[in-house]
């Protein structure tokens, strides 16, 4: 049986068209009391100035939150593009502009060009554009794209991984190559497309190529020279992994000596997957780094029997070391390419009348866990979109209760499993309102069937041995923008869309929040009730995701890539003969008539009022 | 070195089984010939620039300048059962996780729209799989035999052969297959 969790919404949302216009008031209540009450960021405030935006997610509890309130639920009906700008790169632009004194920095996808753009002048002319070294190669060794997921900022620097597999550090004023270090090993499949966090000094980074037979994991570089300090992997030895006399797993299943080798038969670790291809928080108090890992390879179940030790869970490690502290399976042994790589947003709240030191994920496999991140101890996990491959997580264990007949199997064909392997949301971020207390989640809402065969290891080719075509899950709408109660695992309303939401979100001070779609609009909605206040057609679908800053002329703008592509987008942005309707492929009966909205772009867009 | 020395092992096998090709020499392009002889030539005028040559064949797309694979002919032409051969080498080698059920693009692009990035004739798709490309094609040349390589040649010729299907259409009912 399906489970169908369509909440209704009955909060009252009266005061949902009040709002404030003073930038200063970035904590008031914009519009009344939270929907949660007493959740807060778990982190301090981000460096850099409150206009700002130095990394990624922004903060290192990875909220996607800004304080600038400007732009509010009242008048974001008056938003206008201000300007715009080229990347000249046609794939899927993921990631986030980053905005550090009073300069925007862009990454476009493969070949990873970078531009620095002068925010203070007439016409926004470069202060410089570098274009790295980066092997050809890479391009057919990415499974999902030659996508990038943007730089981290710090003293002076400005670094990102390019897609065949080094990291880099420019200069940020001179756009110098200051250094660059090869990470990953594109012969053996190998890439990286994740977006670096600067901690400290330190520089973390994360592989990807979990369709390749990699054997996934995680390093810190030194921000001054790129010298490695330290690697740990996620599958293999306690010792490879970083597992010591720090490692306290909440769960009893998640203890023994060398799980990365024994939940796995023979040598298959060493192919096993793994990789870190998602996003990365930091709890500068307790000194963690939160990662995710990827899916066990291959998706064939039947050649890795066991739990597969430590694919598809989410891992704490001291950002100093590296070393382990705790783990949590999300999905053992993967059987439906569920990654675990999403973001785990950092947030201090009640759960069950207690507060805690809480972390938020909003997993492949459908369900929201909310845990705690000082233990790993799962608190919460409640379905997010139509889900029917578990029927419950386990809380005294953590582990899913599988439903049977969605257990896929060597030579059998398993029909209509929801979520899909694109997951109920996939890389694109949620993030997190102080002022209401809710999460906001770009989810899909697609199943899938699944039919896995034999597969041989030879690398750097796909280590996959299965198809798993796709369709729209239940209901006419293919994707929805939800808002979340992580307190108490429930949506509090939805926005539903044609196509699956493939951007991340962005939600500021002013009530706001803003998200956008494959098929190329550009959103604006009311972070309490989810009224649509503002909506702008860009030239290309939107896999980016949407950041705001303070411009040198004091007024807040919103800045978004536009380009289709990312793994949803791949097949929709390979190239077609110039015979055809349109100059976009469809992807088969996933996103039928996604061609009819949208073609191959890579712009950023920038709006103000 | 050692690329040279499969390379004619490779071509000892096509010329026992294909009929009617000639030697190796005389399989090199003309173009190849011909630029070897205005590098000659330039270097004998001593960094002059040289005179205007009428070479057509230069600004046409898609000329192997080397190796003279374009040349070659697949003994296996037009045989269904090394197609479907080829057809069960290409799940066994992983070419379809790349390039997608029935080849119809994934990661890597699609080989069932009759439209070849490095060519579609028998030598372009043998020295593609042979030698790999620059964009993340793997060089199969000496790691599996050439006559699976002629067998996996039939199979993507056959893919878009004759089918007067759009890569569009043609992708709506196969790409499904693939999902990822």
């Amino acid at each position: 049986m399906r489970i169908s969790h369509i909440f209704v919404v009955s909060l009252s949302v009266a005061a949902c068209k009040q709002v404030g216009t003073n930038a200063d008031t970035t904590h008031a209540a914009v519009g009344g009391a939270p929907i949660v009450a007493d959740a807060r960021i778990g982190t301090p405030n981000p460096p850099g100035a409150e206009g700002e935006w130095v990394m990624p997610a922004r903060d290192y509890a990875s909220s996607r939150y800004s304080t600038l309130a400007q732009i509010t639920s009242g008048n974001a009906k008056n938003l206008r593009a201000a300007w715009t700008f080229s990347t000249g790169v046609l794939r899927g632009h993921e990631g986030q502009p980053l905005v550090v004194n009073k300069t925007m920095y862009l990454v476009t996808p493969y070949p990873n060009v970078a531009y620095a753009i002068d925010l203070t002048q007439s016409g926004y002319p470069l202060k410089w554009k570098y274009r790295p070294d980066n092997a050809q190669q890479a391009v057919g060794t990415a499974c999902c794209d030659v996508v990038n997921r943007g730089a981290a900022y710090s003293d002076g620097r400005l670094v990102y991984n390019l897609l065949d597999g080094h990291t880099v550090a420019v200069d940020a004023e001179s756009g110098k190559q200051l250094w660059r270090v090869q990470m990953a090993d594109l012969q053996r499949g190998e890439t990286i497309t994740m977006a670096p966090i600067i901690v400290k000094n330190r520089v973390i980074v994360g592989s990807s190529g979990g369709e390749m037979g990699v054997r996934g994991w995680i390093a810190a570089l030194d921000l001054a020279t790129g010298r490695e300090l330290w690697r740990a992997y996620n599958t293999g030895s306690d010792a490879d992994v970083k597992i010591g006399s720090r490692f306290k797993p909440f769960y009893p299943t998640e203890r023994g000596k060398d799980l990365g080798i024994t939940s796995w038969p023979g040598d298959a670790w060493k192919i096993g997957g793994g990789a870190v291809w998602g996003w990365l928080s930091y709890d500068p108090t307790l000194n963690l780094v939160y990662h995710g890992t990827s899916n066990p390879g291959p998706w064939n179940q039947d050649q890795r029997p066991g739990d597969n030790k430590w694919t598809c869970a989410i891992l704490a490690r001291d950002a100093d070391t590296g070393e382990l502290v705790w783990a949590f399976q999300v999905t053992p042994h993967d059987l439906w390419d569920y990654d675990a790589v999403n973001e785990n947003i950092l947030v201090d709240m009640p759960v069950k009348g207690q507060s805690r030191k809480a972390l938020v994920h909003f997993d492949r496999n459908g369900f929201a866990y909310t845990l705690d991140r000082q233990t790993g101890e799962v608190l919460l996990a409640q379905p997010f979109v139509p889900m029917n491959w578990a029927k419950y997580i386990n809380l005294q264990t953590g582990r899913p209760e599988v439903d049977t007949s969605k257990a896929t199997k060597q030579g059998k064909l398993v029909k209509n499993i929801c979520p899909s392997l694109e997951g109920g949301k996939n890389q694109q971020p949620a993030a997190f309102s102080p002022q209401t207390g809710l999460f906001y989640v770009p989810t899909n809402n697609l199943c899938m069937d699944f039919q896995s065969r034999p597969v041989s290891y030879i690398a750097g080719t796909p280590y996959i041995g299965a198809n798993a075509p796709e369709t729209g899950g239940p209901g006419d709408y293919k994707g929805e923008f939800i808002a979340w109660d992580a307190s108490n695992g429930r949506k509090v309303w939805g926005i539903r869309e044609p196509f699956p939401v493939w951007s991340g979100a962005l939600v500021t001070a002013g009530n706001v929040v803003f998200y956008g779609t494959l098929d190329g609009w550009f959103k604006a909605a009311n972070a309490r009730t989810g009224e649509v206040l503002w909506q702008f057609k860009v030239g290309s679908g939107i896999v980016g995701n949407p950041m705001t800053y303070t411009g040198p002329d004091g007024k807040q703008y919103i800045a978004v890539y536009s380009g289709i592509g990312g793994d949803m987008g791949l097949l929709i942005a390979g190239d077609v003969a110039a015979n055809l309707p349109f100059d976009v492929r469809e992807r088969g009966t996933t996103l039928p008539d996604l061609a009819k909205y949208t073609s191959w772009g890579g712009m950023l867009y920038v709006f103000s009022l | 070195m050692r690329d040279a020395l499969s390379f004619i092992a490779l071509m000892v096998t096509i010329c026992s089984c294909a009929k009617g090709i000639d030697t190796a020499e005389a399989r090199e392009p003309d173009i190849v010939r011909r630029a070897a002889a205005q590098q000659v030539q330039q270097t004998t005028t001593g960094g002059q620039q040289p005179g205007f040559i009428q070479h057509l064949e230069n600004i046409q797309p898609g000329i192997s300048l080397h190796g003279g694979f374009a040349q070659l002919t697949n003994p296996f032409h037009g045989d269904a059962g090394k197609v479907r051969e080829g057809a069960s080498l290409f799940v066994s080698y992983n070419c379809m996780d790349c390039h997608g059920a029935d080849g119809s693009g994934a990661m890597g692009p699609s080989l069932a729209d009759n439209r070849f990035h490095f060519g579609g004739t028998d030598g372009e798709v043998f020295q593609s799989i042979y030698e790999g490309r620059p964009e993340g094609m793997p060089a199969w040349g000496g790691r599996i035999p050439d006559d699976q390589i002629w067998r996996l040649v039939a199979y993507v010729q056959s893919l878009g052969a004759g089918k007067d299907v759009s890569t569009e259409n043609f992708t709506g009912k196969t790409i499904q297959k693939m999902g990822h």
